[in-house]
């Protein structure tokens, strides 16, 4: 007991001092207040009445929870863990972790220390060893480390399991330390019997398996020996841990545990222990199916449990399965769990549906999803029912068309960030690429998303992305709605040769009825586009001209409709070749629409000749003279400059003209060559759909034709 | 392995850190901040046990104090560590009789001595409350005399 003076008890400030005017001192004289304290703190700790430096240390921790620095306080604690007064040398060893670090200077004075205090009564002992596995590093560890093996054999147990605790951390920074005093423990925790050493040494064990995994088998056997006998739960879950450890190294070890895992499973009510067991067979014994169902019906049990945080568990154990037949088996229980889940446990399990979706429950997986999404969730539910569609090039996908038709436009009207706007906009154009057919389905698809925005009263909500256009320099904001409109006009623009003419039709009145357009300012020019396109298409179909005036007139209250709505004059580009047709210009820009562009020729893109003045023998050595010769040469071109320009101008346009003729040559025979590859879109789609996984290949050309086109050559 | 162990208020004030890695103030500042304010913001239909950092993270709330245990990603079994907090504020309780946030902190060294009873380098060592309380009554013994 520390017997203070009285002038020290009326000046000095106790612990509670500090915490009473810490609590009542405003925010902006904190900082007053904290100075101040760290001032008599110093003063306080060089006192010599350690009664001063006592109550100083306590101050010290508050001040550290607080958030101050106290590591100048480094010499004086380990000073203080020195000293004779029991309570003092705890209190510096309880701060030692807040000011040493594996790097300070000041252990190095530490070990003498240690080493008289492990003389002392098993409590100082104690608490000496609790530091020295807070602060230990390699030097203090090593110079430690006998005193510490001479402490395991100690009579008292918490001696025992501390000096076993702190052996586990000196294994671990100098694993050179483990050959021949590992076997010196093993033997020891043969023959022990209290169980906080026994955890202590399972522990151990845990420790010199991260950093020697060879050397399991010293302790296989003990580990078997507490799991046949042991009946506290905390060593049987760390019994169960190390166990999956060593099954991974030692297969034959399963096959001893399934009876104990057995018993264990059936006999206990802890949580904890029945997840460390669930969690090791659905890893480890798929094989033992009596095991493993057993297994399974707990798991079952943990899905649907009122508490979430077995729900959470349940669902981190699935993760563990690895497959999607194992978690077919628990799909009804994770999607019931689904309903009452957080929002952490619902990425959860969309993980686990990303992972293991398949053809079977491909179906099921959407439907449910799209129907309980909820606000929180959606971004992230729409993100992985994407992810599923599209993952291995849409390998769970086996009918495209009601894809496309039936889900599809609900995935369009639960968008509600620009990221999954994108990722939706890369799938549309990835599926209508890789299966031809279904661009037939263009307008129905454009149809039916747009229908439901122009219901609801657009505007820009919510974050926009901004785009500045490279040519134009326009800059302009989309939203997530926005990247979805210019996704399908763009579509719609790309199959127009693939709808009817009643299809068409509808498509431009559609168009003029709409509301939207006062919200998509950005698209006016693919919409203007997408019109062109349409319109040239219709000539070609409606060749006795009876539906074309009509169609002109419509077209023209949509450019009535555009100009009123965009706030900047803009003009469209097709506009004036729609209203101010002349038969020349429509039959060039026909033929330009008519025929698809030709893919570019892969074996061409193989062989690249060098330029023919190029001579690669020639040597790239620097020679000194010939640089001043080039530069004398130089000057002289210089002075004659003008008239030179002039001529050279001149031979330029010449070989211009040439090389155009040339190119002009070169492009028609090309296109003869190619329109054999090009005849290959179906003009009636066929009802069976097949996707082209072949990514090096682009749509429409096959290896054979290529190998064909080779064999003309 | 446990790297930490908080005990953190509503209003964000630290009562109780143990931390088994160094990491510098400011860190430690940092990273209690938004720990509190991530535990702050679940409500009690979501499980106690999330992601921040790099580490796994298992809390509990006991009346105005948070209790945080941070460790590795690798690390399972959250439910032994929910229930070990249990078991620390068991242990407290029985200790100071009815404990509350004053208790810890005005002894702050007595907290930080039962907590490193039952957990040393990152391992929980001991979870029998007798033998947890057993050299702290000593102590205590021995200063009354």
């Amino acid at each position: 007991m520390f017997h203070l003076s009285q002038m020290d008890q009326i000046f000095l400030k106790s612990l509670a001092d500090v915490v009473r005017t810490s609590r009542t001192t405003s925010q902006y004289d904190k900082l007053t207040f904290t100075t101040q304290t760290i001032a008599d703190i110093k003063n306080e700790i060089s006192s010599r009445q350690e009664s001063v430096r006592y109550q100083a240390l306590l101050k010290l921790f508050f001040l550290a929870m607080e958030g101050n620095n106290i590591r100048w306080a480094e010499f004086q604690i380990i000073n203080l863990m020195g000293s004779a007064d029991f309570q003092l040398k705890l209190g510096a060893q309880l701060a030692a972790h807040l000011v040493i670090d594996n790097q300070s200077q000041g252990l190095i004075m530490v070990t003498n220390v240690f080493q008289k205090e492990f003389k002392n009564g098993h409590i100082e002992c104690s608490t000496t060893l609790s530091c020295l596995g807070t602060i230990a590093n390699k030097d203090l560890s090593d110079s430690l480390l006998t005193h510490v093996l001479k402490l395991t054999t100690n009579t008292k147990p918490l001696i025992r399991k501390k000096a076993i605790a702190v052996l586990s951390k000196i294994f671990t920074i100098n694993p050179l330390n483990i050959p021949g005093n590992l076997e010196m423990v093993i033997q020891q925790l043969q023959k022990e019997t209290n169980i906080s050493v026994l955890a202590c040494g399972i522990s151990l064990f845990c420790s010199v398996m991260k950093v020697a995994p060879k050397l399991y088998p010293l302790f296989l056997s003990i580990v078997y020996d507490q799991i046949s006998k042991q009946k506290s739960n905390w060593l049987l879950i760390k019994l169960v841990r190390i166990s999956n450890k060593l099954i991974a190294l030692e297969p034959r070890f399963q096959g001893k545990l399934i009876e104990h895992y057995s018993r264990l499973l059936n006999q206990t009510n802890s949580k904890s222990l029945q997840y460390e067991l669930i969690y090791s067979i659905m890893k480890y014994f798929k094989n033992h199916s009596q095991l493993y169902e057993s297994a399974g019906d707990i798991l079952k049990q943990f899905l649907n449990h009122q508490d979430p945080n077995l729900r959470c568990l349940g669902l981190e154990c699935l993760t563990h399965i690895s497959t999607s037949a194992g978690l077919m088996e628990f799909q009804e229980q994770i999607l019931e769990s689904f309903k009452k889940s957080d929002y952490f446990s619902k990425l959860q399990i969309l993980q686990l549906f990303k992972d293991f979706t398949n053809q079977q429950n491909f179906q099921t997986v959407i439907e449910f999803f799209l129907k309980y999404s909820d606000l929180e969730s959606n971004h992230k539910i729409i993100e992985s029912l994407i992810h599923i569609i599209t993952k291995d090039k849409f390998i769970n996908v086996d009918d495209p068309e009601k894809l496309l038709l039936m889900y599809i436009p609900i995935i369009a009207q639960k968008i509600d960030t620009i990221d999954n706007a994108m990722r939706f906009k890369e799938m549309l154009f990835e599926l209508l690429t890789r299966v031809p057919g279904l661009k037939v389905y263009s307008d129905q698809l454009c149809n039916q998303i747009l229908q439901t925005y122009a219901t609801q009263s657009d505007t820009l909500q919510g974050p926009t992305l901004n785009i500045v256009q490279r040519h134009t320099q326009l800059k302009y904001s989309l939203n997530h709605r926005e990247i979805i409109f210019k996704s399908l006009i763009m579509i719609v623009g790309e199959s127009v040769k693939l709808l009817k003419l009643e299809a068409l039709i509808n498509i431009i009145k559609f168009l003029e009825q709409l509301n939207i357009l006062n919200c998509y300012e950005s698209s006016l020019s693919d919409i203007d586009s997408l019109l062109f396109k349409i319109y040239i298409q219709i000539i070609k179909i409606d060749s006795q001209n009876e539906i074309i005036p009509q169609i002109e007139q419509l077209i023209k209250n949509i450019y009535n409709k555009l100009h009123n709505i965009s706030i900047v004059k803009i003009s469209f580009f097709y506009e004036s070749l729609i209203n101010n047709k002349q038969k020349d210009q429509l039959d060039q820009l026909f033929t330009l629409y008519e025929e698809d562009l030709p893919p570019i020729n892969l074996e061409a893109q193989k062989l690249i000749k060098p330029p023919e003045s190029l001579n690669i023998t020639q040597s790239f050595q620097i020679d000194i003279e010939e640089i001043e010769k080039i530069k004398n040469s130089n000057n002289e071109q210089i002075e004659q400059k003008p008239i030179v320009q002039q001529i050279v101008q001149v031979e330029q346009n010449q070989n211009d003209q040439e090389d155009q003729n040339i190119q002009i040559q070169k492009q028609d025979e090309n296109e003869e060559e190619l329109k054999v590859l090009n005849n290959k879109v179906d003009s009636i789609p066929k009802k069976v759909f097949t996707i082209n996984r072949d990514e090096e290949l682009p749509p429409g050309v096959n290896q054979n034709d290529i190998n064909q086109s080779k064999e003309d050559e | 392995m446990i790297n930490f162990i908080l005990m953190v208020n509503k209003q964000g004030q630290t009562r109780l850190a143990q931390y088994f890695q160094f990491l510098s103030v400011k860190e430690r500042m940092t990273l209690e901040g938004e720990l509190i304010r991530k535990c702050l913001s679940r409500n009690e239909t979501q499980c106690s046990f999330l992601e921040h950092r790099g580490y796994k993270i298992i809390y509990r709330r006991y009346a105005s104090l948070y209790f945080i245990i941070g460790m590795d990603l690798e690390e399972e079994n959250e439910m032994a560590y929910l229930e070990f907090i249990h078991n620390l504020v068991e242990t407290l309780d029985k200790y100071f009789e009815n404990v509350c946030e004053l208790d810890i902190m005005f002894n702050i060294e007595k907290a930080h001595y039962i907590l490193e009873e039952m957990v040393m380098n990152g391992q929980i060592v001991e979870t029998n409350k007798t033998q947890i309380l057993a050299p702290i009554h000593v102590l205590d013994k021995a200063k009354d005399e």
